[in-house]
């Protein structure tokens, strides 16, 4: 009888031990303090970090990135099975998945979903050139015939800004006016400028196993998750230090210092954030001429531009790789074109290109005030080099639609996160603002899409990259750390460029 | 009178449909567009012209323009092209905020104002008058946001008596939204504190020395009753002027304050909107922001009419 009520006694003290342990970890509110307010909570329609980095939580992909950048299944039940020849790709669908307004997600609403992707997302439509048929085999089974083999596809439907995400078929318009989709957390209340209310999604089926970056399981310990813009960064420092906010995104570097030692937060840095690059005009005007843009490329020094924009040296990587370590589409090749700071070589290109001395146009935001910093190096570097220089600064709605006019700018500064398949780099296809247009980037860049070894495709991948640094089409002016804070209360969170909540717990 | 006020009225409405056209034209000569800020940073520029032809925006700019007056006719401010609801709850949405803001921030301003102007004006020339207007003059310096961030530094991380920014969660009550408008009232408050009290003094200074004022005094009627019953009524009119504009002004002038504050007010909404290019929300909140400018000058020339009996004749 004793034994028994030892025993009794344990597994109860366990199970109050386990219980208090969960108690502890499920329920509370995160306050998410980002930089500003959404344009639009369509992640197919746009592009933008902010917009993935909201609606990944109320909106899934049939794939996502697991911690290592590969492509992982999320709605999908594994990676597409590929035919021999590389065009037809089958997916099959995980069962027993239900969209937040309860009804069952089956291939009819993928297929209407990747439908309105392959119109409207600018991801999408790399694939619609490409596409002869989509189908649905079955109800959990999808198949998508290509013309040719296209390996960035499954990269291409992970992504989560211009992103595949699947919506219920009967939902779809050209304009979405509900956002409804199948993640941890839906939407309760959006107020413009104050707030955005996730709360728990209590018919969401998470993935067996372990989480995996993006991927694997996805556990829903919150209660809610608050979205709130806070577009001033020194008000979103001091106000994770006051701990109004459990998550601070992009603060200014130099708030690293005042963030450490804090009580009610910590500084964290998220390396290898992005890379800023200056695009030049390959079109129209003075830098068609590749001489030119070679001497542009050898006048700059990139350590001194980073330095401007970053600070500290614990921000910033001068690297001419377009890749940073740790990706497998890390390459050397061409990088000795890279942070030369030689105004004499750059004078002597310039030369010989035929240089008449009008000013290079340098398009430049101050909304992204690293963007203007660099500029105002870079513009030092090449008047030193004997170029005449114009810095036309302008808003940043302003400086998208003067991009797009070949008449109006020499040079346009814009940065990009790295991204997973380097196919989807802005600046390669001849469409982008820039218009590079080359026979031997073509030519690679078709091999590179229609290759599927990994192997292959990362050595196309390293002459693509010595090519860029031959023609100088634009310039990756080096790679960016970005500076967040966290409450030290918030546990099983992963720093991202794309924060995401779920896994994630408040701890007491 | 009531060829005044129809006056008045009648200039009113010439305001604002000068204002409606301007605002229409300005927002649309202006370079930037709406579709290519939406689709971001990688949209092609045909992805862009779908979307402008979606929106409307490739109509002649004439027909833009008729549909637009067709549509104010009809009392629909339009239908915001990136919060996807229409201006008008928009605009409601942010009138609380806005509102109290101003009230707080003006009550704040009077009450140091009115007493320190008349006061500085009774004393003129003293030490307190002298320190007056070397405050007078630091306050009209400091900028809104600084001040802003110092009260975050002092009261809200170091003390922790208000929150830092916002207008409150989901389930915040009346009271914790009001809380969060205490700092940004304070701030602007100060600073608008400034010109009021400049004014307050320059007017007690030009009723002061009138005939009327000596004439009370010689009755032996007491200096506070003096100053208050018979100078500061008939100073009144300026301050009250100055009052209503800055109160106007700060309904849409308080952007900075706002963005620091992260305060979902209507400066911030238009603020964002011209970011944007979201051309109904800039025009709806531009002709609510004239209509209230009008409104309130108009209701100042009402309260003359009541203060001072020469403006009805």
């Amino acid at each position: 009888m004793l034994r028994k009520l030892i025993i009794a006694g344990l597994a109860g003290a366990s199970m109050l031990a386990a219980s208090q342990a969960f108690a502890q970890e499920r329920g509370g509110v995160v306050n998410v303090a980002t930089i500003g307010e959404l344009t639009t909570l369509d992640p197919m329609t746009a592009t933008g970090d902010l917009l993935g980095m909201v609606t990944q939580h109320f909106f899934e992909t049939l794939y996502t990135f697991d911690k290592n950048w590969g492509v992982t299944p999320l709605l999908a039940e594994g990676l597409p099975e590929v035919s021999a020849d590389g065009k037809v790709h089958t997916i099959k669908l995980r069962q027993g998945i239900t969209f937040h307004d309860g009804s069952a997600m089956t291939s009819e609403d993928v297929v209407a979903s990747l439908k309105r992707w392959l119109e409207v997302a600018s991801r999408g439509k790399l694939v619609a050139a490409n596409l002869d048929k989509l189908e649905a085999v079955d109800d959990y089974t999808v198949r998508i015939t290509l013309k040719q083999p296209f390996a960035p596809l499954t990269a291409l439907l992970a992504f989560n800004n211009s992103a595949a995400v699947v919506l219920p078929s009967e939902k779809i318009a050209e304009t979405l006016s509900e956002y409804v989709g199948t993640g941890p957390y839906m939407i309760k209340e959006r107020k413009p400028d104050q707030y955005l209310q996730l709360v728990r999604f209590d018919g969401y089926k998470s993935r067996e196993g372990e989480p995996d970056g993006f991927g694997g399981a996805r556990k829903q310990y919150l209660d809610e998750i608050r979205f709130v813009p806070v577009p001033d960064a020194n008000t979103r420092v001091e106000g994770a230090i006051a701990g109004q906010y459990d998550y601070a995104d992009l603060l200014p570097v130099e708030a690293f210092d005042r963030l450490n030692g804090q009580a009610k937060t910590e500084p964290l840095v998220l390396k290898s954030f992005g890379w800023p690059m200056f695009i030049m005009n390959n079109k129209e005007g003075m830098m068609t001429k590749p001489g030119l843009r070679k001497a542009v490329q050898a006048a700059l020094n990139s350590e001194d531009m980073l330095a401007a924009a970053f600070g500290k040296p614990d921000f910033f990587a001068v690297d001419g790789a377009l890749y940073p370590e740790g990706y497998q589409w890390r390459s050397d090749a061409g990088v000795e074109g890279y942070n030369q700071g030689n105004p004499d070589k750059a004078k002597e290109l310039a030369t010989e290109a035929g240089y008449d001395g009008k000013p290079i146009r340098i398009l430049t935001s101050r909304q992204y005030e690293f963007h203007y910093k660099m500029a105002q190096v870079a513009a030092e570097y090449l008047k030193a080099a004997g170029l005449a220089v114009q810095l036309d600064v302008v808003d940043w709605a302003t400086l998208v639609q003067r991009r797009a006019e070949p008449a109006l700018w020499d040079i346009f500064i814009t940065h990009s996160p790295f991204l997973p398949d380097p196919a989807l780099i802005a600046p390669l296809p001849a469409s982008y603002p820039g218009w590079w247009a080359s026979e031997a980037k073509d030519k690679l860049v078709v091999e590179l899409n229609t290759e599927m070894d990994p192997e292959k495709r990362v050595a196309i991948w390293s002459d693509i990259q010595k090519l860029i640094y031959d023609e100088a089409p634009f310039y990756k002016v080096g790679d960016f750390n970005a500076l967040s804070a966290k409450s030290p209360k918030l546990g099983g969170f992963t720093a991202s460029a794309w924060p995401y909540f779920w896994n994630a717990h408040l701890t007491k | 009178m009531s060829r005044y006020v129809l006056q008045r009225l009648l200039g009113m409405l010439t305001v604002m449909f000068t204002v409606v056209t301007i605002v229409f034209i300005i927002v649309r000569v202006a370079p930037g567009d709406p579709a290519a800020v939406m689709l971001g940073p990688d949209a092609t520029p045909a992805d862009i012209e779908v979307l402008r032809v979606r929106l409307g925006l490739d109509q002649p700019l004439p027909i833009q323009y008729v549909y637009f007056l067709a549509q104010l006719a009809r009392g629909d401010l339009g239908h915001s092209i990136f919060l996807d609801m229409p201006v008008a709850s928009a605009l409601l949405d942010r009138a609380e905020p806005t509102f109290f803001l101003t009230l707080f921030a003006i009550l704040i301003a009077s009450a140091i104002a009115l007493p320190v102007g008349i006061m500085s004006a009774y004393r003129r020339g003293g030490l307190f008058d002298q320190s007056v207007t070397t405050l007078t003059v630091l306050a009209a310096s400091i900028p809104s946001f600084w001040l802003g961030l110092i009260l975050i530094q002092v009261f809200a991380v170091r003390l922790g008596w208000f929150p830092v920014a916002g207008y409150g969660g989901p389930d915040a009550s009346f009271l914790t939204r009001m809380s969060h408008l205490v700092l940004p009232a304070t701030a602007l408050g100060v600073v608008s504190s400034a010109l009021i009290t400049r004014f307050t003094r320059a007017s007690m200074l030009d009723v002061l020395n009138d005939d009327y004022v000596r004439t009370a005094r010689s009755k032996g009627m007491g200096e506070l009753r003096v100053v208050m019953k018979h100078a500061f009524k008939n100073a009144l009119i300026p301050v009250l002027t100055v009052i209503g504009l800055t109160a106007a002004l700060l309904v849409s002038g308080a952007v900075v304050t706002e963005t620091v504050f992260s305060l979902p007010g209507v400066g911030n909404l238009v603020v964002s909107a011209v970011l944007r290019r979201d051309y109904p929300v800039i025009q709806g909140a531009l002709l609510v922001i004239a209509a209230i400018y009008v409104l309130i000058n108009f209701g100042i020339d009402m309260l003359y009419l009541m203060i001072d009996p020469r403006v009805r004749y």
